[in-house]
């Protein structure tokens, strides 16, 4: 797996992040596609 | 998050320091957690060797009046399974 990759296309959907707080951000990386 | 009680990274879970703070990848739940600050990074690596999380803060250098924050912070990690709860030392 490229986690450089995974950073690169969850930063790109941050619209999809919920941020709960300021210190932490979450992202599922499940529908993301190229990933794997 | 009661400071008094103690917790651990999940197994599943893998740190990757970054310049922001870190990325962490919990490969059960397939979810990412960006961690926007050092200091919180710190407190997650010294959770499974400190006494409780209070004393993880304050070997993180995380003052009473910060507390707060970054209890908040583990609630976060501790609601997506990126930290399991242990029994205290």
């Amino acid at each position: 797996m490229d986690s450089k990759q995974i950073v690169t296309e969850a930063e790109t959907t941050a619209q999809d992040a919920i941020e709960v707080d300021t210190l932490v951000e979450e992202v599922s990386i499940d529908g993301m596609c190229g990933v794997y | 998050m009661n400071p008094d009680s103690a917790w651990r990274l999940h197994p599943q879970v893998s740190v990757r320091p970054e310049p922001f703070g870190a990325l962490l990848y919990h490969f059960g739940t397939r979810k990412l957690s960006f961690l926007k600050d050092r200091t919180l990074l710190a407190i997650v690596e010294g959770l499974g060797d400190a006494r409780d999380v209070r004393s993880a803060c304050e070997a993180a250098g995380v003052t009473a009046d910060q507390q707060g924050r970054y209890l908040r912070a583990l609630d976060t990690l501790a609601e997506s399974d990126m930290i399991l709860e242990r029994e205290a030392a």
